[in-house]
């Protein structure tokens, strides 16, 4: 009896599922951006708007690499529906507060994918996933870089101008990359 | 694709997994499953097998078997893009999971023996 299954894809259902999920937490992921952009630049903001796009774009290339992946590897790459985006933040800073949070979430469930094709011996998905592991290092640290500013210049009088110029200048550029 | 046959045709078939309630088979010849459920055999492809299982598989039979609402006790499984549909009564939903369970629980063994006897580098 021939092995139809493994002929056909060579993701198992579970890693599939796993990685449809992905696909649509990075769409979550740039949607959130994309109104984080929004709320920054309708309150003045122009460089922390201009990062916040930059991401959302960011966050839509990983949803297409993970879907991409999905089809190149015979499964069934599902497109996401996405609903129920904050749009209103109270604070400048609780926009950052989230996008680290969400960079976090980001993380974990990568590591969810990569721990569970381990399990699997599934070395292909793991290999792909390595791409995303380092990435997540520079999103982590950029968004932590930014709320970094907070502590550092302070919001009161000119700060949050101030931080706002700063937040247009975050770069990974470390030696560790 | 699903199309609904009327008999076996012998032969070009491999017993996959079978219960009281029902069988599968595969047919290597056509890279498809026949499925002998609920007085039917359909054709499965993998896509289509892969949404059964997923349909299936998504079923809260514990929410249903404590529903007491006067709605018929029964489940219609539609497959999306595949012509074919079952409509099942609660303790024939237990059934065809048990069946798809045990089936997949085979084609994973299949998959390691496979592994194991011809992809192994000597």
């Amino acid at each position: 009896m021939k092995d139809l299954i493994r002929i056909k894809s060579l993701l198992s259902t579970e890693v599939e599922d796993l990685l449809n999920q992905q696909v649509k937490k990075e769409a979550l992921s740039s949607s959130i951006y994309l109104a984080m952009a929004s709320w920054c630049n309708r309150n003045g903001f122009d460089y922390s708007s201009e990062y916040f796009f930059k991401q959302a774009e960011e966050e839509r290339h990983h949803q297409l690499k993970f879907y991409k992946y999905i089809l190149d590897m015979g499964g069934n790459a599902i497109s996401p529906e996405v609903t129920g985006i904050k749009q209103e933040y109270n604070s400048f800073r609780e926009v950052f507060e989230d996008a680290l949070e969400q960079e976090i979430s980001v993380t974990q469930s990568i590591k969810k994918i990569y721990a569970r094709c381990l399990n699997e011996q599934d070395y292909v998905t793991n290999e792909f996933l390595n791409w995303f592991l380092k990435e997540q290092r520079e999103e982590e640290y950029k968004a932590r870089r930014a709320l970094e500013l907070f502590e550092i210049i302070g919001e009161e009088g000119t700060g949050s101008w101030e931080i706002d110029k700063h937040v247009g200048k975050i770069k990974y550029d470390s030696e560790a990359n | 694709m699903v199309t609904t046959v009327t008999e076996r045709q012998t032969g070009t078939w491999e017993d996959v997994f079978s219960t009281q309630a029902g069988a599968v088979y595969q047919c290597d010849a056509e890279s498809c499953w026949y499925i002998n459920f609920a007085g039917k055999v359909a054709k499965f492809d993998y896509r289509c097998l892969q949404k059964l299982k997923k349909a299936v598989y998504h079923i809260d039979i514990e929410a249903k078997l404590l529903d007491s609402s006067k709605d018929p006790d029964v489940e219609i499984i539609f497959i999306c893009a595949c012509d074919h549909t079952y409509i099942l009564t609660l303790l024939q939903i237990i059934e065809l999971k048990e069946l798809l369970q045990g089936t997949f629980v085979m084609l994973q063994l299949n998959n390691i023996l496979h592994d194991k006897l011809y992809r192994t580098a000597v």
